[in-house]
């Protein structure tokens, strides 16, 4: 192989200081990720050697097993290089470890990295897969009739789900830890209602911290009031304060812990899971594809691995995106994800399989449509002391897809839009320096700065 | 965003809407990359489709929106030749100068249907150039804060020493020390061009910064 590669790679590390993913490098070149990530690996080892020239960082992309909560669990995380031995030393089993990206500049969150793919990836839309190593057959496109059905169904299943929500709460308490830096989330609940089934099943389940969903439940086992989890998410209650404040704390440590252990997260907020195909876990998702074939025995799957893919990687990603997709796909369930948990699906085996044909669907179309999400919603008050306090909780809130921001009768005040506030905020600064324009003949009460010079 | 169907559409609005928005996320960006607030107070939002950081301060926040809110009718008349976000260091001295120049083409159209993606992509690719802007920047001293000027072409601000846009949100005029800076490094970061916005952003950088 030409070492051209090596100029290509230094000259948009050094020259033009971007990104280099592996995922982005293999659809510019037009090779095989596998191939990209080997690029990446020889050029850095090159770089290395001549221990010359600007210091350049890595990411890395570590998959494995390890136990968590005294279960085992598939992780899947990027980190950076100062943490990767860390990370290593961790898992009891590491399956993969490869160059997620180079770059100069030392990132201090992973948005950037998810920036890079997104422009990459919306280039080559349509064979944004071509150099992957995640491969399904069966994977096409839906007809238009497949989509209306899609369409239907999926707007029936969204109550029966949510009730079952409640009664799989019950179960955060048993095997959830208050202080566990990486709570077993609404995953959890899952996993632990199905003990009794094989341990992988809940491997990817507790991947990655989705501390965002399992913060409500932790903080609701904690405070044990499982009398009424669903006020909890629907409801703006007092009961919501006394959680997020456990919510809060939380989150700071798993904040803490997150930055410690350098597992890198995507936003909540990042798009819709057709970016989540193309994710670079193909190993893993590999490995999974075949555990799931063994545990799918129990569930009708329309073949659709790669929404299941998708699935997986989207909680292999940042927890809080466990959040989103979840709804994307299945209108605000609160189900795994992922392949290997079949047995919660058992006993709806039939939502299971409406779902997968809608998260599917929902890729390809973006359909408009209201749905309810979760969302994360900072709430500034002042306590007793006299202090503002900003405290992040989730509320449920019903959106429509397509839109960035949602809708605007939404209680959203921090999290909606820039755009959207700043817009509101304008409007009434317009209205109120109309008003001020015409008053100014009129002496102001508070004698500013400007009259000063105003005297002249 | 308004539609785009009518005719009589005041695309300088538009353009202007547009150019505040990136603004207030730019600004709260630089502060997140830079250092100048701690990392605990910002949180991740969705804009453009892709994941930034925002303070959730509300204080901090008011700030910067009524800064932009009284920056935005300079923009909407063509008036406003550069906004710049000053970081200074204890002594306020500046020590880094985020300039974004700004112009707008002369005919200014929304044509294309594609545009606004266009334009997305492009502010996303600026907010890719800011995320990475630190391999390319000494380190900061600690202790900085963050001023925003504006520089308006002809005699532009004299109306808004008089008009208070905002009340109680009094523009003045910039110190000396403020605007100039002594052995400035001119770093280039990116450059935007649109159909409704041509946009360059380059950081002046103090050489020695302790």
């Amino acid at each position: 192989m030409d070492d051209l590669y090596l100029d290509n790679i230094d000259e948009f590390v050094n020259d033009q200081n971007k990104i280099v993913t592996y995922k982005w490098l293999s659809l510019t070149l037009g090779v095989h990720v596998n191939t990209a990530k080997q690029m990446l690996y020889h050029y850095l080892q090159q770089k290395r050697n001549e221990s010359s020239g600007t210091p350049l960082h890595a990411t890395y992309l570590v998959c494995g097993k390890c136990v968590e909560n005294g279960s085992t669990c598939h992780k899947v995380s990027v980190v950076r290089e100062d943490k990767l031995d860390a990370v290593k030393a961790k898992m009891d089993v590491t399956i993969s470890v490869h160059v997620y990206s180079v770059q100069r500049a030392e990132l201090k969150d992973s948005s950037p990295l998810y920036n890079t793919d997104y422009e990459a990836v919306k280039e080559n839309l349509k064979n944004c897969n071509k150099y992957s190593a995640i491969h399904c057959a069966a994977a096409v496109p839906m007809s238009s009739a497949g989509l209306q059905r899609a369409q239907e169904m999926a707007l029936v299943p969204p109550e029966e789900k949510e009730i079952s929500k409640p009664g799989l709460n019950e179960n955060t308490s048993a095997t959830s830890k208050p202080s566990a830096k990486q709570p077993a989330g609404i995953m959890g609940m899952f996993a632990s209602k199905n003990a009794s089934k094989s341990q992988e099943s809940s491997k990817e389940v507790k991947t990655e911290q989705k501390d965002d969903s399992s913060l409500v439940e932790t903080s609701k086992s904690k405070t044990a009031s499982k009398a009424t989890p669903m006020s909890n998410f629907f409801g703006k209650s007092a009961q919501k304060k006394a959680d997020e404040k456990p919510n809060k704390s939380i989150k700071e440590e798993t904040d803490g812990s997150s930055t410690a252990t350098a597992i890198m997260k995507q936003s909540q907020t990042s798009p819709k899971s057709k970016i989540d195909i193309k994710d670079e876990q193909s190993k893993v998702s590999s490995a999974l594809k075949v555990e799931s074939k063994d545990t799918r025995n129990k569930t009708k799957r329309p073949e659709v691995v790669d929404s299941d893919d998708e699935k997986m990687e989207s909680q292999q990603k940042k927890r809080r995106r466990i959040k989103k997709p979840q709804p994307d796909s299945s209108d605000d369930e609160v189900v795994p994800d992922s392949p290997p948990v079949p047995n919660v699906q058992t006993p709806s085996p039939k939502k299971q399989v409406k779902r997968e044909p809608v998260s599917h669907q929902e890729e390809i179309s973006e359909v408009k449509r209201r749905k309810r999400r979760r969302v994360l919603k900072s709430h500034t008050f002042v306590d007793e002391e006299g202090s503002f306090v900003t405290e992040k909780g989730y509320v449920s809130e019903s959106y429509s897809e397509n839109e960035e921001e949602p809708e605007p009768n939404s209680q959203a005040k921090d999290s909606s839009s820039l755009k959207q506030s700043f817009g509101k905020r304008e409007e009434e600064k317009k209205v109120k320096s109309q008003k001020k324009t015409s008053t100014a003949n009129k002496p102001t009460k508070q004698a500013s700065i400007m009259g000063f010079f105003q005297k002249k | 965003m308004a539609t785009l169907t009518r005719q009589d559409l005041n695309f300088g609005q538009v353009a202007a809407d547009i150019l505040c928005e990136f603004l207030e996320v730019a600004i709260h960006l630089i502060l997140y990359v830079r250092e100048i607030y701690p990392s605990g107070i910002f949180q991740k939002r969705k804009k453009y489709n892709v994941p930034v950081q925002m303070s959730c301060h509300p204080e901090l926040n008011q700030y910067i929106q009524d800064t932009l809110h009284c920056v935005k009718p300079l923009i909407e008349k063509n008036e406003a030749e550069k906004v710049v976000v000053v970081i200074m260091d204890k002594k306020h001295h500046p020590v880094e100068r985020f300039v974004f120049e700004i112009s707008q083409p002369p005919l200014l159209s929304i044509s294309s249907e594609t545009l606004l993606s266009h334009v997305e992509q492009l502010l996303r690719a600026m907010i890719l150039k800011i995320s990475v802007c630190d391999a390319v920047l000494d380190n900061n001293p600690s202790g900085c804060t963050f001023t925003v000027l504006v520089h308006t072409r002809e005699a532009a601000t004299r109306n808004m020493e008089k008009v208070q846009v905002i009340k109680d949100f009094p523009w003045i005029v910039a110190d000396e020390q403020e605007v100039h800076m002594e052995e400035a490094k001119l770093i280039p970061l990116k450059t935007m061009t649109s159909d409704i916005l041509k946009m360059q952003l380059y950081v002046e950088e103090r050489t020695q910064k302790t």
